[in-house]
């Protein structure tokens, strides 16, 4: 029942595209028609020689600019669609183009690291069964179980640190703190999130890795707790900004409603306005996580570049390795299977994002149809 | 195996053509000998020239270029000097190249003498000499000062390719020097005999990376290790200094490596832990930049690392290595240290010359050869294109020694290290 309804809704939709690129054409003068395609087929022209890397590629680039150029002079109406059109479907390009090349790099080191389970030889399973990293001495072995480990307790360590911090920042700026306060404190937050990471790095390396090294008794400095609680620093502002915009965008009727029938100013907070702004709130702080995740520098340059789980697992006050440090820290020297195993990393790392941004959107439609309205 | 028979048979080597080449070179001196007061009065007697005022100076200096081309003739020959070769060896021999042509006066300071502001290193060692850059070492081999900066006697040029290119370059006489990472039998495979009666090798520097530990380790008493303590240590089969023998130092051994699979993590295994695949189970950290790892060691406790000379410092202390039975230690003038070819870190870093009929006696150098490669060899010339581009300084004997051989072909008295 539910299958047939939705592909007549296709059909129809279709049909209305179909519909819709007729009448386009039908209204549309024929010179203008003709740009719109010699653009077309002209851009398409230089996509295909930049994939066969043809030294000819500039000729129908440049066929294109000369096209636009007299389009844009001549019928800029029908010009600019085509031109925004071509905008949108190339950022849609090169993100396939991108992930098309991190995957197919990290295929030899795949096919290397195969295991066999049950008969069946599934490539790449060796890389998540075992914790051996070894790119010099046999056994050789391309294990990505270390850096998981280390970009989950980072990222922990890191939500721990900004989530609560963040949230109650901005409920105190967006509820709480009067307007002067929250005029200057605000774009303060968001000057922080400026601060480039490496100086968070560099303070960490210098000041607080050596400090902690001393004070927990460890062997050498590197912590994944100082880089869990540095790196969730650099998200608070992140978090704070987007959560404060979201509490704040909470209709000021619903507060003044709850107010009128005798609640004080918290249980307002708790009962109305967090729950209101659940899913903006939660998105900031996937937006943080998300930024923790991805964070590098500051990681690389903190972390002790040692591929190997931490003893036992949850032993905070030792850091080897995370995703995104793997590869700023190899790329350099980095050949062959090594190379390749670090675009498995960042593989590993475009999945963990993807989820993490479809996971968000999700959040976000599910609170939309729950409460409903204008929230 | 075969690397250490190849050491051997170099040192050997080495031994015998120092042998042969010191006595030509106390020959020399004996020659010498006489002149070297005169040195010090054509010193004196330039000095007068050059303060004498600016435009005299000029019109002699211009006159003193046509003296140059007459003495051109004359035998000595002031064409390009050209050397090519290994990116190792490159910015030694290119800032030499590049300090030679700029011929910086002595009121300089920063690349050459001495004045209110600054003074190079070793400059009182070089007997604080009043002449140009590249006119004091050329003159020292026969050479007209020209005495106007950016016009040296001669000039020089360095091109950049790779050992193997610049040792056959040199042998088939395309270029006067050929730099070279790697001994020259091992570029083209042919036999120290075959590299003995063919080319002068000439060692300016080494490359390597000398074991350091942090000051704490020091003041416990740890001023030597032995290379299989080394290897224990990398290897995690000594975790704590007080496993080390008569060490009283209860303190965990934080392991330095580098980064895993770079040329100097690959040579460390090699040497250290017996092979280029060896493992290092025992390294607490890695980093790519000899800054990080003296930064890492400096604020660390119990830390050891391997990482270029040129980073030490009071609280980054480099350690004697005994492998088997040798100790080489940190002090530049000791009989083993850890600046010798020997030590199995290092390499030499070689700027080869061809033995040619034409050379003055059938040697091994003419005289712009000899006067370019001269300027390496002291004090002033190991600290500034060695040092400073963070390779390892000669040692004494070393030095004594490459200069002994380029000095056949002095004709005033060499300044001895």
């Amino acid at each position: 029942m539910a299958s047939t309804t939705r592909s007549e809704r296709l059909n129809a939709a279709v049909d209305k595209q179909v519909q819709r690129i007729r009448d386009f054409v039908d209204d549309t003068e024929p010179e203008a028609l003709v740009v719109v395609t010699a653009i077309a087929i002209s851009l398409l022209t230089a996509f295909i020689g930049f994939l066969l890397v043809s030294n000819l590629t500039a000729l129908p680039f440049i066929v294109f600019v000369a096209v636009t150029g007299y389009g844009w002079v001549r019928h800029q109406e029908e010009t600019a669609l085509v031109l925004t059109l071509t905008m949108t479907v190339s950022t849609l390009l090169i993100l396939g183009l991108i992930i098309v090349f991190i995957f197919r790099e990290s295929v030899p080191v795949l096919q290397y690291e195969s295991a066999t389970v049950f008969g069946v030889s599934v490539p790449g399973l060796r890389m998540f069964i075992q914790p051996n990293w070894d790119a010099v001495s046999p056994p050789i072995r391309y294990s990505m179980v270390p850096m998981i480990h280390g970009t989950v307790m980072v990222t922990v360590i890191a939500t721990a640190v900004a989530g609560p911090l963040g949230v109650a920042a901005a409920l105190f700026l967006s509820e709480i703190a009067p307007d002067v306060i929250r005029e200057f404190v605000k774009p303060g937050v968001e000057i922080l999130a400026g601060i480039p990471s490496i100086v968070y790095g560099f303070i960490g390396f210098t000041i607080l890795s050596p400090w902690a090294s001393d004070q927990f008794q460890t062997t050498g400095q590197g912590s994944y707790l100082f880089v869990g609680i540095v790196v969730g620093l650099m998200a608070l502002p992140t978090v704070v900004s987007v959560a404060e915009d979201a509490l704040s965008s909470v209709p000021e009727a619903m507060k003044s409603g709850s107010l009128a029938v005798g609640t004080t100013d918290w249980q307002t907070m708790t009962s109305i306005t967090l729950p209101a702004a659940f899913s903006g709130v939660s998105a900031a702080v996937l937006l943080g996580v998300g930024r923790a995740i991805g964070e590098t520098m500051a990681a690389t340059v903190m972390l002790r570049g040692v591929p190997r789980l931490t003893e036992p697992l949850v032993n905070v006050f030792y850091g080897q390795e995370t995703l995104t440090s793997l590869i700023a820290r190899n790329y350099g020297e980095a050949d062959g299977l090594q190379m390749d195993a670090l675009f498995v990393a960042g593989v590993i790392l475009f999945i963990t994002v993807l989820v993490i941004s479809v996971g968000a959107q999700y959040i976000e439609w599910r609170m939309r149809s729950k409460l409903g309205g204008e929230a | 195996m075969s690397d250490d028979t190849g050491d051997q048979r170099s040192r050997v080597s080495r031994r015998t053509f120092i042998a042969t080449t010191g006595a030509a070179g106390i020959a020399g001196l004996a020659g010498c000998g006489g002149q070297s007061g005169g040195e010090g009065g054509g010193g004196s007697e330039s000095e007068s020239e050059g303060e004498g005022g600016s435009n005299p100076t000029e019109t002699e200096s211009s006159g003193g270029s046509m003296e140059t081309e007459s003495s051109e003739s004359s035998g000595m020959n002031t064409a390009l000097l050209n050397a090519e070769g290994s990116s190792t060896v490159y910015p030694i021999s290119n800032t030499g190249s590049s300090y030679w042509n700029s011929n910086a006066p002595p009121s300089d300071g920063e690349y050459w003498g001495s004045n209110s502001e600054s003074t190079v290193p070793g400059w009182s060692q070089l007997g604080e000499p009043d002449m140009l850059l590249a006119d004091y070492f050329a003159q020292k081999f026969g050479f007209e000062p020209t005495e106007q900066r950016s016009s040296p006697p001669f000039p020089t040029t360095v091109g950049l390719s790779h050992s193997g290119t610049g040792c056959e370059a040199v042998t088939d006489g395309l270029v006067d020097i050929g730099n070279s990472s790697g001994p020259i039998t091992a570029e083209l495979s042919i036999s120290e005999e075959e590299a003995q009666n063919t080319v002068v090798d000439n060692v300016v520097g080494r490359d390597g990376q000398p074991v350091v530990v942090s000051s704490d380790v020091i003041d416990a008493g740890v001023t030597e290790l032995t290379g299989e303590q080394v290897r224990g240590i990398y290897q995690d089969e000594i975790t704590n200094w007080s496993q080390i023998d008569g060490v009283d130092y209860d303190q965990e051994i934080y392991a330095i490596g580098r980064s895993e699979g770079s040329g100097t993590d690959t040579s460390f295994r090699l040497n250290m832990l017996g092979g280029a695949d060896a493992s290092m189970p025992g390294v607490d950290t890695r980093f790519g930049q000899n800054q990080q790892v003296a930064q890492a060691v400096s604020q660390n406790e119990g830390s050891i690392a391997y990482m270029a000379l040129a980073f030490t410092s009071d609280t980054v202390v480099p350690v004697g290595i005994d492998f088997e039975g040798t100790l080489y230690e940190p002090d530049r003038d000791a009989e083993h240290t850890i600046f010798d070819s020997d030590y199995p870190l290092n390499r030499d870093l070689h700027m080869y010359t061809l033995i040619e009929e034409d050379n003055p006696d059938g040697g091994g150098y003419d005289a712009r050869e000899a006067a370019f490669i001269n300027m390496f060899l002291n004090e002033w010339g190991q600290t500034i294109f060695v040092q400073g581009n963070n390779y390892i300084p000669l040692p004494t004997s070393d030095l004594r020694s490459m200069k002994e051989q380029v000095s056949a072909l002095a004709t005033e008295d060499l300044v001895m290290p």
